[in-house]
């Protein structure tokens, strides 16, 4: 597990963020066991104040939950992991129509660029196989 | 907690600290940047008590700084300062002779790590692990604070990679650590806290997450800011 941190947003949310994806993706699996604090932040290169940080505020929001003294797991609820992944995309749409916006270019046009895009890419990725 | 308050130094005529005020918590890494001659070693070695301060305070946990201190707080200078002809294993029986905290598995762990060879001269070493002897020397000592002067300057990008890696395992959890840089790239996702001095003062004092949440701003925005603004 490596991730490019950036250096303007606070590590921790970075971190919560990089969970998030990792949850939408199904690389983490409802009930699984999460490396502890100390494991994460030298997994992560990071303090191990700013790994606790990001556990406890996932563990405010319900993404993960601690019973006991017992390692942290992933959530099994079905509608936090359900609007984690509308979230991602959600997030992604918003900074795509950000971007695309200052051009100014007629949405029909975009999204058949889109398709196009995507399709010789999934393509690609298909012919390397 | 380490208190740093008011404190003046003189060398000879010239102000080297000018009523310099800081704190540096337990179980955080406080990092005092700064370019080159501003007071950053200084400040280090008025903490130990290795240079008389002209006035102001320095409190370890409440208390001036005495004999019973050193097993409490230690400094890692920016050159080692064992002597060459001695092999690393002779430097680790010298720290065990001199202080009851010194720790002698985890000096062997910290070997280890850094894939050193304890029958190695001192003088023989290359400068990157001549500075990781020089950081064992410090971390296997069990002390609540740690000092550490520029612990990345002149040395490899691998040799820093693993000196950075140290700070964020076991060996540095729970205690205090203030270390300097003028180099902040290579650990700014490791620090709690930033310390701005300049000309022997300190011009601002901030949490890094802090600032990154509330201003959306990294600790090298800050300094743009805080030196050229």
């Amino acid at each position: 597990m490596t991730v490019k941190f950036n250096n303007r947003d606070p590590v921790y949310v970075q971190v919560i963020q990089h969970f998030k994806e990792q949850i939408a993706k199904g690389y983490f699996e409802p009930g699984q066991e999460i490396p502890s604090r100390r494991e994460l932040a030298n997994q992560l290169k990071i303090n191990p104040n700013t790994a606790q940080r990001a556990y406890k505020e996932m563990g405010e929001q319900g993404l993960i939950f601690t019973e006991g003294n017992m390692p942290s797991c992933i959530t099994k609820d079905e509608a936090v992991l359900k609007s984690v992944r509308e979230e991602l995309i959600i997030e992604a749409v918003d900074l795509f129509l950000g971007s695309i916006k200052s051009i100014d270019v007629p949405l029909s046009e975009v999204l058949e660029i889109v398709k196009k895009k995507h399709d010789a890419e999934s393509g690609e990725a298909e012919g390397s196989k | 907690m380490i208190e740093v308050k008011n404190v003046e130094k003189k060398y000879g005529k010239k102000r080297v600290l000018k009523g310099l005020s800081f704190t540096a918590e337990k179980g955080e890494i406080t990092c005092l940047i700064g370019i080159n001659g501003v007071g950053k070693t200084t400040i280090m070695k008025a903490i130990m008590a290795l240079t008389p301060i002209n006035s102001g305070e320095i409190l370890i946990d409440g208390e001036k700084i005495r004999k019973e201190s050193f097993e409490k707080i230690t400094f890692i200078p920016d050159t080692i300062t064992m002597l060459p002809q001695m092999k690393i294993c002779e430097a680790f029986a010298f720290m065990a002779d001199f202080y009851k905290n010194w720790d002698s598995k985890r000096a062997d762990e910290l070997l280890q790590f850094f894939k050193l060879d304890s029958t190695e001269r001192i003088a023989n070493l290359s400068k990157g692990n001549m500075a990781k002897v020089n950081m064992i020397l410090g971390l296997a000592l069990n002390v609540d604070y740690l000092l550490m002067d520029e612990p990345f300057s002149g040395i490899d990008i691998f040799s820093r990679e693993q000196i950075a890696e140290v700070f964020t395992s076991h060996l540095i959890e729970d205690r205090g650590v203030i270390i300097t840089t003028h180099e902040i790239s290579d650990i700014e996702h490791l620090i709690d806290r930033a310390v701005l001095i300049d000309n022997g003062e300190v011009l601002k004092e901030f949490s890094v997450e802090e600032v990154r949440e509330k201003e959306g701003k990294s600790v090298v925005d800050v300094m743009r800011e805080v030196y050229r603004g």
